[in-house]
């Protein structure tokens, strides 16, 4: 096993990690006070700030994927999202902005579709299976590749090789980068997140989401992002390709380490929410493309 | 048969599908079939529903929720709301993530398990084969892989249904446009010959790769006598059995497939409380049931 410390030097330009945008930062800033401390007036002014987090709320407070309401002001649309999921939406957009148009070897649309599809399988079966906090599975779920964006920006181009050749071998990603780079985006994305002080779980779900046997730490919420992962990159939210695997999910270990906190697991119909997945594809599609598909257009 | 999206269909009032009685019909149908309607698929079975509720002159879904439910003809018209649901007519090479979970991890998986004992045949089911598209794109799917993949083994399909006329249909291999429209021209022309201006018809070739023949799965007596099937397909075939039958032609096709060997069910479709013996295995865009090797120590539940 590699340290990270070995893995480091091997990241090209890592002093030149990216930071959390100047703008973003205030909004992120009141957005993680205790609940208590938040100020709506406060938030909804800084979202306001920003036109593109302003639109992002409102389509995702509109969206069918958020029970498709009518909220036509950015106040109505915070409120009915709830903090928590604003946080999401921020932390989606700040790093959408981090990585810069030219080194987007995955493409965008391809990358939120896949984080956008794993957050709310994980918040989805979070729920079902009675875990106390399914916001925080959700943000999880979003921001556990956040080291593809890592690899994508420090070695641009031998990431784009990792992904051709995983997209002709039909092989994991990370099992290629391993290969290729000598670390995944698990190790790389762990620095950004240490970097930028995020949760010591959501940085356990960024570092142990594609070896979770078991997690030091968050296990279940580790577990519950693995299998959501696993399950988006076999229903058409994966990362562009079809990788040739086929699983039994309950006999993963994740899936032991889950059902040993949350009992529930092993009654929960996994075909059922398969096919609510498979139902909810066009709603992430269309989100995501309204998203970001203006982006790709001004990058290519 | 696969359930159809008729494109004619169009999509009721977003209010109407406020309704709860759409919601009640949907997991009552599961229930009853397996048979799933996703939330955004709901339309759908409304469409589905309006047309039952014309012929029953019922005005609101709680209402045919009723006739579905509390009335004495209600098993005679759950069967009728589920022949509308999954009417449609089908066509070749429709699940391409199958064919691609057959080529990249299902068949080398079996043809590694078998090949050690010697044993260089292949046998597939398509059970329940309707007008017959499913085991010709097989015999097509299993042709194109035979040099590579297959090279050295022989394989078999057997193709049944109860229905005496879709197997006759089968049986002449004669198709049109709809059935082709996923069938590339290079294919068309290798596997198939004109019949007349508008069809074609399947080689005698891909024939000689197909065995028709009618079969009940009710009827046990021959149904024991099918034994070291690889794979069997069976699509949109189990709403016609109630949960005790289904669970009953469970038990058959376990005890048909080879240790190692897969069931495909119809893309809507699933076992969940009708049989936890097959391991639910998951393959990008498919899923399938699979009958573990006695001895599998992989635990299926904690």
């Amino acid at each position: 096993m590699t340290t990270l410390e070995e893995i480091r030097p091997r990241i090209k330009a890592l002093e030149s990690m990216p930071t959390i945008p100047a703008t973003i930062q205030p909004l992120l800033d009141m957005l993680r006070l205790p609940a208590e401390e938040v100020s709506i007036e406060k938030v909804v002014e800084l979202v306001s700030y920003d036109s593109t987090i302003a639109a992002q709320c409102l389509r995702m407070a509109n969206s069918p994927l958020f029970g498709r309401r009518n909220m036509e002001t950015v106040r109505n649309a915070i409120m009915a999202l709830g903090i928590k999921r604003i946080e999401a939406i921020v932390m989606g957009c700040c790093l959408n902005r981090i990585v810069p148009p030219e080194k987007w070897v995955l493409d965008p649309v391809v990358f939120w579709r896949h984080s956008l599809g794993c957050a709310l399988v994980s918040s989805k079966m979070a729920k079902l299976i009675g875990y106390p906090d399914p916001e925080k599975a959700y943000l999880a779920g979003l921001l556990h590749d956040l080291g593809i964006l890592v690899n994508m920006i420090a070695c641009t181009d031998e990431f784009r090789q990792c992904l051709q050749k995983a997209h002709d071998e039909r092989v994991a990603l990370h099992i290629i980068e391993d290969q290729f780079l000598g670390f995944n985006h698990c190790q790389s994305g762990k620095i950004l997140a240490e970097q930028w002080k995020f949760s010591p779980d959501l940085t356990a779900v960024i570092e142990f989401h594609h070896n979770p046997n078991p997690a030091p730490v968050a296990a279940p919420l580790v577990a519950t992002v693995y299998l959501s992962d696993l399950l988006c990159r076999l229903r058409d939210l994966d990362h562009g390709y079809y990788e040739a695997m086929g699983i039994d999910l309950t006999a993963e270990r994740a899936w032991a380490t889950l059902a040993e906190q949350h009992p529930a697991l092993a009654n929960m119909d996994l075909a059922r929410l398969t096919m609510d997945i498979d139902g909810s594809m066009e709603d992430i599609t269309s989100v995501v493309d309204a998203v970001f598909k203006p982006h790709r257009a001004a990058a290519s | 048969m696969e359930t159809g999206v008729a494109k004619s269909v169009a999509k009721p009032e977003t209010e109407d599908l406020k309704d709860p009685a759409y919601r009640k019909i949907r997991d009552m149908i599961y229930q009853i079939s397996g048979i799933y309607q996703t939330d955004e698929k709901l339309y759908l079975l409304a469409s589905r529903c309006t047309r039952r509720m014309n012929a029953t002159k019922t005005t609101t879904p709680a209402e045919y929720l009723d006739h579905l439910t509390l009335r004495g003809n209600r098993d005679a018209e759950l069967r009728l709301l589920l022949n509308e649901i999954t009417i449609g007519e089908t066509y070749m090479f429709r699940s391409v993530p199958q064919l691609e979970a057959l080529r990249t991890v299902i068949l080398p998986q079996i043809l590694a398990a078998k090949g050690g004992m010697g044993f260089k045949r292949l046998r597939l089911w398509s059970a329940g084969c309707s007008t017959g598209e499913e085991p010709y794109t097989l015999a097509m799917f299993l042709l194109e892989n035979s040099d590579k993949l297959l090279s050295g083994w022989t394989y078999e399909i057997l193709a049944s249904d109860l229905n005496d006329n879709s197997l006759a249909a089968a049986k002449a291999g004669i198709y049109g446009e709809y059935a082709l429209r996923s069938t590339s021209e290079a294919l068309r022309k290798k596997y198939f010959k004109p019949y007349d201006e508008k069809r074609l018809q399947a080689t005698d070739q891909l024939k000689s790769l197909i065995r028709f023949d009618r079969v009940n799965l009710n009827d046990d007596s021959k149904m024991i006598f099918l034994k070291g099937l690889d794979l069997i397909f069976c699509c949109n075939v189990l709403i016609y059995f109630d949960l005790a039958s289904k669970r009953k032609v469970m038990q058959h096709f376990f005890a048909n497939l080879i240790p190692g060997g897969y069931l495909f069910l119809g893309h809507a479709e699933s076992l969940y409380q009708v049989d936890d013996r097959f391991h639910l295995v998951h393959f990008p865009g498919t899923i399938s049931y699979w009958k573990p090797p006695a001895g599998f120590s992989g635990a299926k539940k904690p």
